[in-house]
């Protein structure tokens, strides 16, 4: 392998060609990483690949949260019976166009790749009661067309606000573009206060789109439970506290929130999760 | 790799003059107003992905239209018989997560300028900045020059306004391009126009400045061009800063008021404060400008 490859492979797959999907570990609601681990197990995952971690991330010390050392992580997976690739990852703290790059040389090592699909959560304004919308970003007409049947489409115009920087998602897209090759960001929107806990429902709807574009006959019966679980939980804090009751039902009926309330309601979701 | 040139150009010896993002936006906005006034014609661009994080994205109904990363672009002017580089940066690439340049990446665009300015036949490199002094609000600013070799000091000794910078450190790519330039056997001047450290840490340009450099780069070039167009930008500035300078503890005042008398022959003779606290006391006096700032913009916030 030629030495500049900022990579090391530790496995030798081939396939003829494949899918390539990307998440990264950081995400609102943890929802990109919650989605590749529940492909990864579903699908017999094996890692293939390792990016240097050195060449991305400074290492000046390491990050603790909840009491635990947090170290990056930038692997790639195959799931050799569905000729799936899949790229998790911390977000590189420089170098981020050779960072991408070297994601797509790392998984052409394994195969042709055909399309890259992205996984990202955004905050959304709704409550947890309503059903999730993927929302996608395609790199190409070609692309858009391919997806079609999937109902994905919103005709989303956005810019980036001043002050603001895109995701690395939309840099990922870019590159791609690029190289000529066919990608998608799926976006869902997770309601606000479950941005820093687990969206089930949301992880659902991304695994169901990835389910009937590949084929991959997903039992959801444990996504379900976390889902009925994830539902009991904030009903059960909704009958303590009506304070959190008013404030969703205000949701449910599409209305605003005051910024006082927004941040009650996160405060009291979270230590609910932690609670129970 | 990196640069992207779209016209073919015969130029005689050009000089380059170099801009970037930096303190009070110094050198950016003087190289940026002497291209908008020269009328200077863009004729190439270093690719900047490889560089920067992207900062916009487009996206019409659902696709993905353009990326947008900060301009790193080359312009072109002949004056009389002088032909003119203007390279003007958006921003300085960093490893490190500081403001300005830094690391492998710093030295690699630096190189790149410089290759397109020799590619034309450049043979002397200017570069500009912020020189960080302790000087009042209300004086002219003078210029810090400093030359990356010796032969040069007797030239910049004739430039008014302007000091020898003597000792000291200049951080990011406008010391680094002329560190390179000399490796690279190009003369190379960086010119830095005087901010007072109170205002450094402050958010706001500093175009006062920028003037002074320019009317110092404008002589040495043998340009003339109208620097009132600056004037109100100035005075924009100088009068959002008063409105801070108001609202100082009487006694700190009295302390700033004391710069007004300085007169020094190099930057390392200055003397109102007491040299060990004046480091710490600039920088109470940089936060407090800052906090009095951001109040300021709160009240201002309300009556909206």
């Amino acid at each position: 392998m030629p030495e500049e490859y900022p990579f090391r492979i530790s496995r030798h797959i081939q396939f003829k060609s494949s899918s390539l999907i990307i998440a990264w570990n950081r995400d609102s609601s943890t929802l990109g990483a919650r989605v590749i681990d529940f492909l990864n197990k579903k699908l017999g995952g094996q890692e293939i690949c390792e990016m240097e971690l050195s060449r991305f991330f400074s290492f000046g010390g390491v990050a603790v949260e909840d009491n635990v050392i947090q170290f990056p992580e930038c692997k790639l997976y195959a799931c050799e019976k569905n000729n799936l690739l899949i790229f998790k990852s911390d977000t590189p703290q420089y170098e981020w166009y050779k960072f991408l790059n070297s994601i797509i040389d790392a998984a052409e090592h394994c195969a042709k790749v055909e399309e890259i699909y992205t996984i990202g959560g955004m905050v959304g304004l709704t409550a947890h009661t309503r059903s999730r919308e993927l929302f996608a970003v395609f790199n190409s007409l070609e692309m858009k067309k391919r997806l079609g049947s999937y109902h994905l489409g919103k005709d989303m115009d956005y810019q980036t606000p001043s002050g603001q920087r895109p995701t690395l998602s939309s840099f990922l897209l870019w590159v791609a573009q690029k190289r000529g090759i066919l990608g998608v960001n799926l976006w869902v929107p997770i309601p606000f206060y479950l941005v820093a806990v687990e969206d089930a429902k949301a992880q659902k709807i991304v695994l169901e789109f990835f389910d009937r574009r590949f084929n991959l006959g997903i039992d959801y019966k444990c996504l379900d439970d976390k889902i009925g679980e994830q539902n009991e939980k904030i009903a059960r804090a909704r009958i303590r506290s009506p304070e959190i009751d008013g404030s969703i039902n205000k949701l449910e009926d599409n209305l605003h929130l005051s910024e006082e309330e927004n941040v009650k309601l996160i405060k009291e979701i979270e230590e609910v999760f932690k609670r129970d | 790799m990196g640069i992207k040139l779209y016209k073919e150009l015969r130029l005689e010896k050009p000089d380059l003059i170099v801009g970037w993002p930096g303190i009070g936006n110094i050198g950016i906005i003087a190289i940026d107003t002497l291209r908008g006034m020269l009328e200077a014609e863009d004729f190439g661009e270093i690719e900047p992905w490889d560089f920067f994080y992207p900062h916009g994205v487009s996206i019409k109904a659902d696709l993905l239209e353009e990326l947008e990363f900060p301009s790193n672009k080359f312009y072109f002017k002949r004056v009389g018989k002088k032909d003119l580089i203007i390279f003007i940066g958006e921003e300085q690439p960093s490893e490190t997560g500081a403001g300005y340049a830094a690391g492998e990446k710093a030295y690699r665009l630096a190189n790149l300028v410089l290759d397109v300015g020799e590619k034309f036949g450049c043979q002397r490199v200017y570069t500009s900045g912020a020189a960080v002094a302790s000087i009042h609000h209300t004086m002219k600013p003078r210029v810090w020059a400093v030359p990356n070799r010796e032969e040069l000091i007797d030239e910049i000794k004739g430039y008014e306004n302007t000091i020898l910078m003597g000792e000291g450190t200049i951080s990011g790519l406008n010391g680094l391009l002329l560190g390179v330039a000399r490796e690279r056997g190009l003369e190379g001047i960086c010119v830095m126009g005087e901010i007072p450290i109170y205002v450094a840490h402050f958010p706001v340009s500093y175009p006062k400045a920028s003037k002074s450099v320019l009317e110092v780069l404008t002589r040495i070039l043998g340009i003339s061009i109208d620097l009132s167009q600056l004037d109100d930008y100035v005075r924009k500035i100088e009068e959002q800063i008063e409105g801070v300078y108001r609202q100082v503890p009487p006694e700190v005042r009295d302390h700033l008021e004391k710069l007004k008398d300085e007169s020094y022959a190099t930057p390392s003779e200055r003397r109102s404060i007491p040299e060990r606290d004046e480091k710490e006391f600039m920088e109470r006096i940089g936060k407090l400008f800052e906090d009095i700032d951001q109040s300021l913009k709160k009240e201002d916030g309300k009556s909206a």
